[in-house]
C-alpha cells in the first residue's frame, strides 16, 4: 500500500548562497585579507580600473577574474606577477559564493592583504548572490547611457562605492555623469560616488583613498 | 537571467528530500519566489520542467507562489508593503511610503525558498 505524505522543505537557495558567503567572509577575516566586489555593466572598465590599482596601489593585491570566458581578463592581470585565479562563468550571469569559495581556497591568502574580486558584467543578476567580500564596489560608465543607475536600483542599492567612468568621453556620447551621480546618491544617500577617467587618470587618487578607508 | 542554476538547485533540493523520505513519486512542489528577485516565475517553470523529464519529479505540479515585497523604514518604522504598482516594483524599495526616508530594509521578497513536495510512498 501507498500513501501520500506532505514533506516540509523550506530549503530557500538564496539563504544557502548567504550562509556560504559568511562562511568565506570569516576566512578571508581569519587570513587578514579585505576583499572587493568589482561590479558593473559590461565593458564599463572594471579591468582597467583593477590594472591601475595594482599598480598604484601599496598593497599586496590579488584578483579573481570571474568572466564569461575566464582567460581573457585574467591573463590581463597575470602579467602583474601577482596572484590570480580565473573563474570560468560560463553560461552563467553572475559569481556566487559557491564558486568563489573554491577560488578563495586555492589562492595564496597568506601572501594578499587586498583581493578583488571581478564579477560578471552584468547590472542585474549579481545583486541577489553576496559572495563574502568586505565592500562593493559598482563601475559604470557613461558610454551605457546617463538613465543605467535610476534603471538599475537595486544594484547600487547595496554598494558602498560608486565609479562613473569614462568621463573623458560623456560629452561624445551625450551622457551626463551629474546625473548619474546624483541617481546614484538618490538610490544611496551614505553612497560614495567618484566621477573617473582612466585615460586620463581623473578620478584615480579618490577611488583609491576610498577603498583605503574603507579597509581602516 | 539565472533562472537555469536556480532551476537546477531546485531540483536538487526536491530529489534530495525525495529520497530521504523514500518516495516513489512526487506529486507537488511548492516553491516561493520573491517579487525582488531577479526570477521570471514562468521562465523557472519552464526550466523545471525540461530538467525535471525522467527524474522522480517528472509530470509533478509545480506551484510556484510568489511572495510580495515588504520594507521596513528606519526612520519612522513603518513595515509593510508599499503603494507603488507592478511595473515600479524596483522603486518600493527606494522611499519609504510614509516620511519617505531612503534607508530601508528589505524584509520580504528576496526568497527562492523550496517549500515542501507531496509525494507518495510506501505505508
Ligand atoms: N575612453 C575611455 N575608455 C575606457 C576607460 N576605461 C576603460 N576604457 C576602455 O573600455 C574598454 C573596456 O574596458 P574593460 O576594462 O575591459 O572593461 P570591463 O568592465 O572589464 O569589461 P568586461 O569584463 O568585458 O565586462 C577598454 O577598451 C578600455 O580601454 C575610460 O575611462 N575612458
Ligand atoms: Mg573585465
Ligand atoms: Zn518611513
Amino acid at each position: 500500500m501507498h500513501k501520500i505524505a506532505e514533506v516540509e522543505i523550506q530549503h530557500d537557495i538564496m539563504v544557502a548562497n548567504k550562509k556560504i558567503a559568511q562562511r568565506n567572509q570569516r576566512m578571508l577575516d581569519k587570513a587578514g585579507v579585505f576583499t572587493v566586489d568589482v561590479l558593473g555593466a559590461i565593458g564599463s572598465g572594471k579591468t582597467s580600473l583593477i590594472e591601475i590599482l595594482i599598480q598604484k596601489m601599496n598593497h599586496k593585491i590579488g584578483v579573481i577574474a570571474g568572466d564569461v570566458i575566464s582567460k581573457f581578463d585574467a591573463g590581463r592581470f597575470q602579467k602583474y606577477d601577482i596572484p590570480v585565479i580565473g573563474l570560468n562563468t560560463g553560461k552563467e550571469c553572475h559569481l556566487d559564493a559557491h564558486l568563489v569559495e573554491h577560488a578563495f581556497q586555492d589562492l595564496p591568502l597568506k601572501e594578499i592583504d587586498l583581493l578583488f574580486v571581478e564579477n560578471v558584467g552584468n547590472l542585474i543578476c549579481p545583486v541577489d548572490f553576496d559572495l563574502g567580500s568586505h565592500m562593493r564596489m559598482v563601475v559604470v560608465s557613461v558610454t551605457e547611457g546617463d538613465d543605467t543607475v535610476e534603471k538599475h536600483p537595486l544594484i547600487f542599492k547595496d554598494a558602498d562605492l560608486v565609479v562613473i567612468n569614462k568621463i573623458d568621453i560623456a560629452e561624445a556620447v551625450g551622457a551626463d555623469e551629474e546625473k548619474m551621480a546624483n541617481d546614484a546618491k538618490m538610490l544611496n544617500p551614505d553612497v560614495e560616488v567618484i566621477k573617473s577617467s582612466l585615460k586620463t587618470g581623473e578620478g584615480v587618487k579618490e577611488i583609491i583613498k576610498a577603498i583605503e578607508d574603507f579597509m581602516k | 537571467m539565472h533562472e537555469l542554476s536556480m532551476a537546477d538547485a531546485i531540483v536538487k533540493t526536491v530529489l534530495d528530500a525525495a529520497e530521504k523520505n523514500q518516495a516513489e513519486e512526487i506529486l507537488e512542489v511548492t516553491i516561493e519566489i520573491g517579487k525582488l528577485t531577479m526570477l521570471n516565475p514562468e521562465q523557472l517553470r519552464f526550466l523545471l520542467e525540461v530538467l525535471t523529464e525522467d527524474t522522480l519529479l517528472e509530470g509533478a505540479d509545480i506551484i510556484i507562489e510568489e511572495i510580495p515585497v515588504k520594507i521596513k523604514c528606519n526612520n519612522c518604522d513603518y513595515t509593510g508593503s508599499t503603494n507603488l504598482d507592478d511595473s515600479d516594483h524596483y522603486l518600493m524599495i527606494v522611499k519609504c511610503p510614509e516620511c519617505d526616508e531612503r534607508n530601508l530594509e528589505v524584509i520580504t521578497g528576496q526568497e527562492c525558498n523550496v517549500k515542501n513536495i507531496r509525494i507518495e510512498k510506501p505505508e
